[in-house]
């Protein structure tokens, strides 16, 4: 327990705990602050100036985010002097900002416009130059606006203390300071993963994602194409955020609504696939497990994952399951097997998928998942995509019945459904491989353990009389510790999960903005949306993959087996290093 | 086991050894400056020059060596001869035939002969903090300054240890590794009072310590060398001249703290001192300095030079360790501090050269002895960069305690050119400008804070009339705006605003408005910036503001650079600085240039009524600002206006424009001096009828009877006068105010008055007997002569004074054939009268004493016959900028007189304002007419007033600048219309082509003399004694215009 201090606020005095900044002091007491460049999961760095307190004693303006209370402080956070200057530092920031809220797609859901109104900025007084620099579009992910840059360093901080990438920081002096990449290359050449984490924690709109909205709506205006989409399971956790629904409510249904109503012809749950990536990812592990060859083995989902190990880890790839993720099986399965079972040329399939994540973006765009030298999927939206374009089409959810999703690709096991929050593929992938292996049904089908936000989590499961140590790591800095810890002692573990994003898709880059309840990457927030999915599961009766009796239809028509030539073939794929612009191979 | 001041015992005396056995302590040093300001002052040819002499004459027993900086810059390349038992003798301004010639004359010829070193100076020639006198002489350079870190700085050869070693180096490292135990070294620096010199002044011996007591085994040196201030260059100099001292210092810290490693962070565009610092590092190395075991002890302590790529916010200390550990260089938030977590993250000292450079002094000399030098609470020396306006530039080191007078006027020399002392800058970007009133204020870190300024890592840039502070501040602040780091929003963003505020103002588009905003931004900036560079970037801003707010409103509202730089306002600097504004000057310059008179006249003649008047005795302030004056002489811009109305007048040109139509309202003018013709030209041009009222016999006021014939014929006057008239003006001569005709009468008459009525009363001396006959002002003496009353001035005279006037009765009375003399106070640099005049005097044969003041008149038979003096001597500075003269105490003497002309100065002499009539018009304590400074009105019943009469004594242009604003005002006046001025940037009148020439033309373009009467002829008349300029001379002059008025603007 930590001791109790006494601060006066306002006036007023409270008790407070000692050894925390004014910020969280006054965050308990009932005092929130105006702040900019804070955030709460990322180091301090008191570079916006907004937070500022008066102090007794100090000479000048105290940032509460970084000063701690002490006893007997005297703090004041209202006075005029005080909100003349928060004003001013906002409105500084301001005049270096593009003034067109009405185009921008974060109108109504910006810090800084919230803050602006919050402080009360009515009249502006020092207009200026402003910056002027070209808008990078070049990464089929992630689009970079530095214009609308307010340099608070969220980004960068993120991408380098949470995912351990450092493609972005700051170059530039004065007032020519800009984030950028390595060298100032486009984002596509840079080691960017296309997470998109840094898109949910920048306040403005300087970083999003690379909208496809005006295409897909093109496509569904057209007659041409069987228009197929499929949606992943994050996604139905979180998008009633972006109409207004608290956390946590389930959108299953009304999602499948609005899409047949935006023009899809079919709906598929991506979550079917990802019963279909069990059952190869299950037997791939058992098969390395037993043999021993390349494991651990480490899951292949999360395609910013792959990325990054193709680039920082290029020596683990062998050990990353070959297993396509469930959007690029859905995807595969749907120009192959289901052209041929509709008799219909793959040409004339448009294949749409609905993720949470704004890697998928640029997964559709690798070269080594085309068929036949076209892309397996064709358009990829977010989350947040797809809601604009319901929310743009005129599509009133209140007066929208909940439908179910089409035949053949429409059902899933629970363990499909978890595959969206952290530890769920590995909690999916031991329910099946379990019982592959020992032929028998196991008892309590919850992984406790693999559950939960912790950065890192381990388990051991018992496969008869081997020892199974699995661990599931999420955020790329965590993913980073373990494979230092295989590199050390490569026996530690036999089965890895990584998700890029910390949380799992259900924080994904492309997930709607936590809004004015949540911050990005709140615990309470992934809580609530993990807690759509853990519900789902248990509501099921079908809980674990091979169950699925679609999934045993496909193999029996279709694929044979796990692993088999076909399924190899078809739902497998390799990886190759990838080396950093300026980074050549020996 | 040996100590540590044995060991260095040892290596001395091998040192030593050596030097005795390759025979170089008997033999003869030529030291020659190689620092890098010596270099690029030509130092090398020098070194090159002697290298060749000396191996060519094969002189033996003599070294040639190298030393650092002395801090003389505007004296380099320096050279010093030393031989044994003499002192050491200085050559300054170098260059290869000099070397030549030291090597002639001082070596081979033995002709030059040192000063036998004497006695005081052989006691201890090698005490610490009085060598540079020793070395350097008393000069006034070196007299103030106290020379501790500096002390070796061009002495000794940096690169050799064994010179280093010579001037007890090491010694206090020894002292501390045998004696001290690391608790005592820091309480050592603790009661020394030293304070870091990097700026901020924190107490060294606490920092120290709070390292020392951090419980992290491992910990970290950091010297910080990355000095950025523009104008700065105190420690590249001290790391050139003596690298050493600055390793031991950190050796010293090393082992009070507990580290074994050190840094020195010392930017990349330090070549030299990167280069001396290696040697010294590796020669210390050699010698068990550094490294493992430092002299025999269990110490061991590393040094690394770390190279940082040049960026001004690398100075801060957190920003400076993310750029030691490879990141950008960036500050964090403190604390932590460094000294609980620094370089990664472990406990770190960093410290500047220069405090480095003190702890050697304090170990050796110990901390009393220390603690004495400096005030109360900042103790020690502090090494200055002194630059900008002042005769020595350099770098100096000066006590603490000492005063910025005594910096700028006796070390520094005082202002450049004698132009007038505006601002001192200290701390660079991030100090402040101090103004004149606070140069009695002591170099201290808590005086300087308290004025707004800091002291800083040491830049002391000085300014004079020439700067515009608005220019400066701004200068600053583009410095800031540019290395800012761009981490936090005010200083990233504010200083952006506000340097395009400043930018706006000096582009004359400054509005009211923009000046609350600077300082809205500037009091946000300091209070809320993450680091200190920008919590002090406004500093500059502040502190102009604070001193210099009418320059601020000059700029914004009337369109005004007093210092004539700001090119959006002042298009060009001559045109700019005239008084009667749009003389048209670059226009009429350049027309001459392409040899186009006609329009030249045109031009001239549309902007000023009274050319041929100008042409002769304005006394050109336009000249003063001249950029052609930075490069080699100013344009002659008064004689190529001579020249213009000299060939106006030969050709007949009527250059007169005409009266407009008649308006209603009549108009009294009192006073036909300059200011009254100027304003009734205005007036008659707008068809007023004008009555000017003038109580001497003829007109003109001063020009006709106190300004000599010979620099203004009677003839030339009385021409463009007429001219004026000509326009309808009425004239009455003989007709006082007052006297002849009443004040209230003209009132009556007329619907507007303008008051000219001069200064034309000379001011009483205040000694006893100056109401004797054979006392007669100056004006009173120049008067009578030029109306040619005959009086008795006798055969000898003395003037007093320094002013026009004083110059005008000397030389008057020397062409009537009196021997007169003229006394002044203070010397030749304060003289008020203008240098060509004087210069004149001076060649007249004219006797000027100097520095001599009257103290009585004594009379004979009735009359003065002699007049008692006493000399004076300069003490401090007075308000008007200049050094107050003190009598010396029984300096008293006599000399012989006729006649004693006091022309101090005058005031003007209006009864008929002060005799009851001039209800509502106020009067100074200098009895001159108080009027609104913008309308001249007097607040009184239509009644204006201007030129001497307001002004006191002052130029020609002055009053005509009067006459023409009260005209237009009058105008306003008479119409009914608000009394308000409308202020503009200046234009030129018309856009002149600028004349192309080839390279060979322009290098052939000759420059004339203007021609002036030959002395011969000057005795016994008063032809007019310039000559003016042939059409030939004057096309020469003006193609050697720079025509600033066809300059881009930035």
């Amino acid at each position: 327990m930590s001791d109790t201090i006494k601060i006066n606020v306002n006036n007023k005095d409270y008790d407070v705990e000692a050894g925390q900044t004014i910020m969280q002091a006054l965050d308990k007491i009932g005092f929130h602050i105006p702040r900019l460049c804070y955030h709460p999961k990322l180091s301090v760095e008191g570079a916006c100036r907004i937070c500022i307190v008066e102090v007794e004693g100090a000479a000048n303006y105290v940032t509460s985010c970084t000063a701690k209370v002490a006893a007997g402080m005297k703090v004041r956070t209202n006075t005029a002097d005080l909100r003349k200057a928060r004003r001013d530092l906002l409105e500084l920031i301001l005049d270096n900002h593009p003034i067109d809220c009405n185009t921008c797609e974060r109108d109504s859901n910006c810090e800084l416009q919230g803050l602006s109104r919050s402080i009360g900025i009515k009249k502006r007084h020092f207009t200026g130059e402003k910056k002027l620099y070209d808008i990078d579009l070049s990464s089929p992910s992630i689009t970079r606006d530095p214009n609308k840059c307010i340099l608070c360093g969220r980004c960068v901080r993120l991408c380098a203390e949470i995912q351990g990438v450092n493609a972005i920081n700051f170059a530039g002096r004065g007032f020519n300071s800009v984030v950028m990449t390595a060298y100032n290359n486009p984002i596509s050449r840079s080691v960017c993963i296309n997470c998109g984490q840094c898109i949910n924690v920048c306040p403005t709109a300087a970083l999003s994602e690379k909208y496809y909205t005006v295409e897909l709506f093109r496509e569904l205006s057209s007659d041409k194409k069987l228009k197929i989409v499929q949606v992943a399971p994050a996604v139905r956790a979180a998008i009633g955020e972006a109409f207004g629904f608290p956390a946590g409510t389930n959108f299953e249904k009304q999602t499948v609504a609005a899409l047949r109503k935006l023009g899809f012809d079919l709906v598929f749950d991506t979550q079917f696939s990802a019963d279909l990536t069990i059952m190869e990812e299950g037997y791939e592990f058992l098969e390395r497990f037993t043999t021993g060859r390349d494991l651990p083995m480490i899951t292949s989902c999360s395609p910013a994952w792959i990325k990054y190990a193709e680039q920082f880890h290029p020596e683990i790839l062998p050990n990353i399951s070959t297993c396509k993720s469930p959007m690029s099986m859905m995807s595969s399965v749907l120009k192959t097997y289901y052209a041929q079972k509709r008799g219909i040329d793959p040409k004339d399939i448009l294949s749409v998928a609905v993720m949470p994540c704004t890697a998928k973006k640029y997964e559709a765009e690798r070269e080594e998942l085309s068929l036949d030298g076209a892309k397996l999927t064709d358009i990829v939206v977010t989350t947040r995509e797809i809601a604009w374009m319901i929310k743009s089409a005129g599509i009133d959810l209140s007066k929208t019945e909940g439908e179910e999703f089409d035949n053949l690709f429409g059902f899933s096991s629970g363990a499909a459904t978890i595959f969206g929050v952290t530890g769920g593929v590995m909690e999916a992938a031991l329910r099946t491989a379990y019982e592959v292996y020992m032929g028998e049904s196991i008892i309590d089908i919850e992984f406790a353990a693999l559950r939960g936000f912790a950065g890192i989590k381990e388990a051991k499961v018992m496969l008869g009389d081997k020892e199974v140590r699995v661990a599931v790591a999420h955020g790329l800095g965590n993913a980073n510790i373990v494979i230092d810890m295989i590199k050390k002692d490569p026996d530690r573990f036999h089965f890895i999960e990584i998700m890029s994003c910390p949380g799992g898709c259900i924080n994904g880059g492309g997930q709607p903005y936590a809004g004015s309840e949540y911050v990005a990457l709140d615990e309470e927030l992934l809580k609530k949306r993990a807690s759509v999915l853990y519900a789902l599961d248990r509501a099921k009766t079908i809980r674990r993959s091979h169950e699925n009796p679609e999934i045993q239809r496909i193999y029996k028509e279709f694929f044979e087996r796990p692993l088999g030539p076909k399924s190899h073939k078809i739902l497998h794929t390799n990886y190759k290093q990838k080396y950093p612009t300026g980074v050549y191979k020996k | 086991m040996a100590t540590a001041i044995e060991n260095l015992k040892s290596i001395k005396q091998g040192a030593i050894q050596d030097l005795i056995e390759k025979g170089l302590l008997s033999s003869t040093r030529i030291y020659v400056g190689m620092s890098t300001c010596e270099i690029a002052a030509g130092s090398k040819d020098v070194w090159d020059t002697f290298q060749k002499e000396i191996a060519d004459n094969s002189i033996k027993d003599v070294q040639l060596k190298q030393k650092g900086c002395a801090g003389r810059c505007n004296l380099e390349p320096t050279v010093e001869v030393l031989q044994a038992g003499k002192v050491p003798f200085k050559y300054i301004n170098v260059n290869s035939a000099k070397a030549k010639e030291i090597i002639k004359k001082h070596l081979l010829e033995n002709s030059v002969q040192s000063a036998e070193r004497s006695e005081s100076l052989k006691t201890d020639p090698f005490m610490l903090t009085d060598r540079s006198k020793f070395v350097f002489g008393d000069v006034d350079f070196f007299s103030k300054q106290k020379r501790i870190t500096l002390r070796n700085c061009g002495i000794i050869d940096p690169e050799s240890i064994d010179d280093y070693l010579s001037v007890r180096g090491y010694e206090s490292l020894a002292k501390v590794l045998t004696d001290y135990t690391p608790g005592q070294v820091i309480e050592e620096i603790t009661k020394s009072g030293l304070r870091g010199r990097g700026g901020g002044g924190f107490p060294t011996g606490l920092k120290w310590k709070l390292v020392a007591q951090e419980e992290e085994k491992e910990k970290y040196i950091i010297c910080n060398a990355d000095e950025g201030d523009p104008g700065a260059f105190m420690d590249r100099s001290a790391l050139e001249g003596d690298p050493h001292i600055v390793i031991e210092g950190m050796v010293i810290a090393g082992y009070a703290i507990g580290a074994k490693k050190g840094f020195v962070y010392i930017r990349a565009e330090y070549p030299l001192a990167i280069d001396r610092l290696r040697i010294a590092i590796k020669d210390a190395e050699k010698n068990g300095f550094l490294g493992k075991k430092i002299l025999g002890t269990d110490f061991d302590f590393d040094i690394e030079l770390v190279l940082g790529a040049g960026a001004f916010v690398c100075g801060e200390e957190t920003a400076l360790i993310h750029s030691i550990e490879g990141g950008r260089g960036v500050p964090t938030i403190k604390p932590p501090y460094p000294a609980a977590r620094g370089l990664w993250n472990k406990p770190t000292l960093i410290n500047n050269v220069e405090t480095f450079a003190n702890i050697g002094v304090i170990i050796l000399d110990g901390y009393e002895n220390f603690a004495l030098i400096g005030t109360k609470e900042s103790k020690g020396t502090k090494v200055f960069a002194l630059s900008g306006k002042v005769n020595n530039t350099g770098l100096i080191e000066v006590p603490m305690g000492i005063t910025l007078r005594e910096i700028v006027y006796d070390i520094g020399g005082g202002i450049k050119d004698n132009k007038k002392f505006k601002a001192l800058l200290t701390g660079g970007p991030s100090g402040g400008c101090i103004p004149e009133e606070f140069l009695d204020s002591t170099v201290d870190y808590d005086s300087l804070k308290s004025l707004g300024s800091i002291m800083g890592s040491g830049g002391m840039i000085v300014l004079d009339e020439d700067d515009c502070m608005i220019d400066i501040a701004r200068y600053f602040l583009e410095f800031t705006q540019n290395e800012s780091c761009g981490k936090c929003t005010p200083c990233r963003e504010g200083t952006k605003r506000m340097l395009e505020i400043l930018t706006k103002i000096t582009a004359g588009n400054g509005e009211e408005e923009d000046i609350e905003k600077l300082m809205r931004l500037a009091n946000l900036i300091k209070k809320t910036a993450l680091c200190g560079l920008g919590q002090s970037a406004p500093n500059p801003v502040l502190t102009t503001m604070k001193y210099f707010k009418n320059e601020y409103d000059e700029h914004v509202r009337l369109k005004k650079c007093r210092a004539a730089v700001c090119k959006g306002i002042i298009s060009s600097p001559c045109q700019h600085s005239c008084f009667i504004g749009g003389s048209g000057i670059p226009s009429y310059i350049g027309l001459i240039a392409q040899e186009k008179f006609d329009k030249a006249v045109k031009i001239l003649y549309s902007e000023n009524p009274l050319p041929i008047i100008c042409g002769r005795v304005c006394h050109h302030p336009c000249e003063s600002k001249c950029r052609r004056g930075k490069i080699d002489k100013p344009i002659a811009i008064r004689e190529i206006k001579r020249f213009l109305t000299d060939y106006a007048m030969e050709n007949k040109m009527d250059g007169m424009p005409v009266a407009g139509d008649e308006k209603e309202g009549k108009v009294a003018v009192i006073g036909s001096g300059p200011a009254g013709l100027t304003c009734a030209y205005y007036l008659a041009l707008e068809g007023y009828k004008v009555t000017i009222f003038e109580k001497l016999p003829v007109a003109g006021g001063m020009l006709a009877v106190a300004i000599p014939e010979y620099r203004l014929p009677k003839a030339l006057l009385k021409y463009e006068i007429n001219n004026i008239l000509s326009l309808g003006i009425q004239l009455k001569l003989n007709t006082e105010v007052g006297k002849d005709i009443s004040f209230s009468d003209i009132k009556k008459e007329f619907k507007a008055i303008f008051i000219a009525a001069g200064a034309h009363k000379g001011l009483k001396l205040g000694i006893p007997g100056e109401d004797l006959p054979g006392v007669i002002d100056a004006v009173e003496l120049l008067r009578d002569i030029n109306l040619g009353i005959k009086i008795n001035i006798g055969q000898k005279a003395a003037v007093i004074g320094g002013g026009n006037a004083a110059i005008d009765a000397v030389r008057t009375l020397n062409r009537l054939g009196v021997k007169a003399e003229l006394l002044y106070r203070r010397t030749k640099n304060e003289m008020p009268a203008w240098q060509e005049e004087i210069d004149e005097a001076i060649k007249e044969g004219i006797n000027i004493q100097y520095l001599v003041a009257p103290v009585r008149a004594i009379a004979e038979n009735g009359r003065i016959k002699k007049l008692e003096c006493i000399r004076m001597e300069l003490g401090g500075i007075d308000k008007s900028g200049r050094r107050r003269p003190v009598p010396k105490e029984g300096s008293e003497f006599i000399i012989e007189i006729d006649t004693l002309v006091p022309a101090i100065s005058q005031e003007p002499d209006i009864d008929f304002v002060t005799s009851g009539n001039g209800d509502g018009i106020k009067l100074s304590k200098w009895k001159t007419i108080e009027v609104n400074d913008e309308t001249y009105y007097t607040g009184s019943d239509g009644i204006f007033a201007g030129g001497d009469v307001v002004l006191g004594p002052k130029t020609v242009t002055e009053a005509m600048s009067h006459g023409k604003v009260a005209a237009g005002m009058i105008d306003k006046y008479i119409k009914g219309e608000e009394l308000t001025r409308k202020y503009s940037v200046t234009k030129p009148a018309v856009d002149v082509a600028i004349v192309e020439m080839t390279e060979e033309e322009i290098e052939s373009l000759e420059r004339f003399d203007i021609p002036m009467l030959e002395m011969s002829q000057r005795k016994g008349n008063f032809i007019e004694t310039e000559l003016g300029f042939s059409m030939h001379q004057a096309v020469c002059e003006a193609k050697h215009c720079l025509r600033c008025d066809k300059e881009e603007k930035e």
